[in-house]
């Protein structure tokens, strides 16, 4: 068998564009999914008991399903529910963050769980009210001592980014097997993506181990 | 059933009682933690709460302002009941400051931006006045050069020298401390105990729980044995540790080794 690695080169602008709507799929998860997933865990731990309940409904229902299944539902209900005709983008990056937020709502609830009760009443007896005890003493101790976790999901996130490949959406794995089935160049392909996904994961990762380290909780 | 109490007369306040506690009742389940505490606090006085653990002292601290909820009694501070109104308990609280056995400083702010915080969130003042505030504030603790440190780089009595200065940032009528000096290492606990001396001088009223026999002596104005919810014997320091009059008091302060 003879490999003919010009083809990922002849292909080079479609999968650096391809490349840039991971990365952006990814960015725009996150930046859906930390603030909903804090909202969330908020409403879990402190709202009413109705949308207490409801909170944790969505959270245990959506960390518990495929997330593959996840962006089918999204592809063929969505467009049916709210009568929009989104595209492939928008149902993928609907389908991650719906996933992602549950995880990170999850996070988030830990983290401000980890809080010792201490510090509430610290602020409670400077005659904080409760809201703002969580916004100026939890919510930034919190924060900080979830941003390690967070920074994991965002490299799982980034991998799983290409599930979203099974509706269309011409990110990076759907673009690579693309060009595999038009060229039958498999193992170029597959190498190729292997490449972009390790290239771009690693220093994501190891940017990871730094955060951990940084944010190491000291009191 | 009447707690001994002193006729000594009270050095300090006149008759201007700044807290006044009247059968205070406070149960955790079954467990009754106070059991009728009658007390006052008079202006410009220390009073320090001692007696041996669970027998209530940080608990009535606690419910001085509103920490915990009581079940029975009043409690009055300055001349008005403990609101049950969250709003109007808040305010109320502002004018309180409490200092914690465990310091609870916000480990994410600088001691500068700790001691802001109260006087930059609750009180609304401007980020500068709030500054120059905690920038006084840290002075009178003998903190000025530690303002930029985050909690985690100082040492347990500066920690709760930061406390402290946040405590007094909120400018409170009253200091509420519960056993302040009770974390720390033996050769800090000295540089704490002067702050708190110092702040007695100026004639801040003050309410201790501690277990600092010296101090109460020294520095207290008005001594309040406490024993499984209740004040068995209160009255001046000379008092309870030179002549106290309950068996209790007596053997409490022999465990401790007291010797008058």
């Amino acid at each position: 068998m003879t490999l003919d690695w010009s083809v990922v080169w002849q292909h080079r602008e479609a999968l650096v564009a391809a490349t840039g709507t991971t990365i952006l799929l990814t960015i725009a998860t996150m930046a859906i999914a930390v603030p909903c997933g804090l909202m969330v865990a908020a409403l879990r731990l402190y709202a009413w008991a109705p949308v207490r309940t409801l909170a944790t409904a969505y959270v245990e229902l959506f960390r518990n399903l495929p997330l593959i299944l996840v962006v089918f539902w999204a592809f063929y209900v969505l467009p049916i529910w709210t009568g929009l005709g989104l595209s492939p983008l928008a149902t993928g990056l609907a389908a991650l963050a719906l996933n992602v937020t549950a995880y990170n709502a999850e996070t988030f609830r830990a983290g401000l769980n980890s809080i010792r009760r201490g510090q509430v009443e610290a602020a409670m007896a400077l005659g904080m009210s409760r809201t703002q005890a969580l916004r100026r003493v939890i919510v930034p101790q919190a924060l900080r001592r979830v941003l390690p976790v967070l920074a994991s999901t965002w490299v799982s996130l980034f991998k799983d980014t290409s599930l979203v490949s099974v509706i269309a959406v011409t990110e990076l794995a759907y673009v690579a097997m693309q060009v595999r089935a038009q060229t039958f160049r498999v193992l170029e392909m597959l190498t190729a993506m292997a490449a972009i996904y390790w290239l771009l994961g690693y220093p994501q990762a190891k940017l990871v181990d730094w955060i951990q380290r940084k944010y190491r909780v000291t009191e | 059933m009447t707690t001994p109490q002193s006729t000594a007369p009270r050095a300090k306040g006149g008759n201007s009682k700044i807290i006044r506690y009247r059968g205070v009742i406070k149960r955790f389940g079954s467990f009754t933690a106070l059991n009728g505490v009658d007390l006052d606090v008079h202006a410009g006085e220390v009073v320090c709460l001692i007696g041996p653990s669970g027998s209530g002292k940080s608990t009535l601290l606690r419910c001085t302002n509103g920490l915990e909820t009581i079940d029975g009694g009043e409690i009055e501070f300055e001349g008005a009941l403990l609101p049950k109104d969250e709003r109007a308990l808040r305010a109320m609280r502002a004018r309180m400051g409490m200092v914690f056995q465990s310091f609870e400083l916000f480990p994410h702010l600088t001691a500068q931006q700790n001691v802001a915080e109260g006087p930059r969130t609750v009180q609304k003042v401007s980020l500068a006045e709030a500054n120059r505030r905690a920038v006084a504030m840290l002075a009178k603790v003998g903190l000025a050069d530690k303002a930029a440190n985050y909690p985690s780089a100082l040492s347990g009595g500066q920690q709760q020298r930061v406390a402290i200065a946040r405590a007094l940032a909120m400018e409170p009528d009253v200091m509420l401390f519960d056993e302040p000096t009770s974390a720390l290492d033996p050769e800090t606990i000295g540089e704490v105990l002067n702050v708190m001396k110092a702040l007695a001088e100026e004639g801040m009223t003050m309410v201790v729980v501690t277990h600092e026999m010296t101090f109460a002596r020294r520095v207290g104005d008005w001594v309040a044995v406490f024993d499984t919810g209740r004040i068995i014997e209160q009255g001046p320091p000379t008092q309870i540790f030179d002549a106290p009059t309950t068996e209790r008091t007596r053997d409490f302060l022999s465990h401790l080794g007291w010797s008058g």
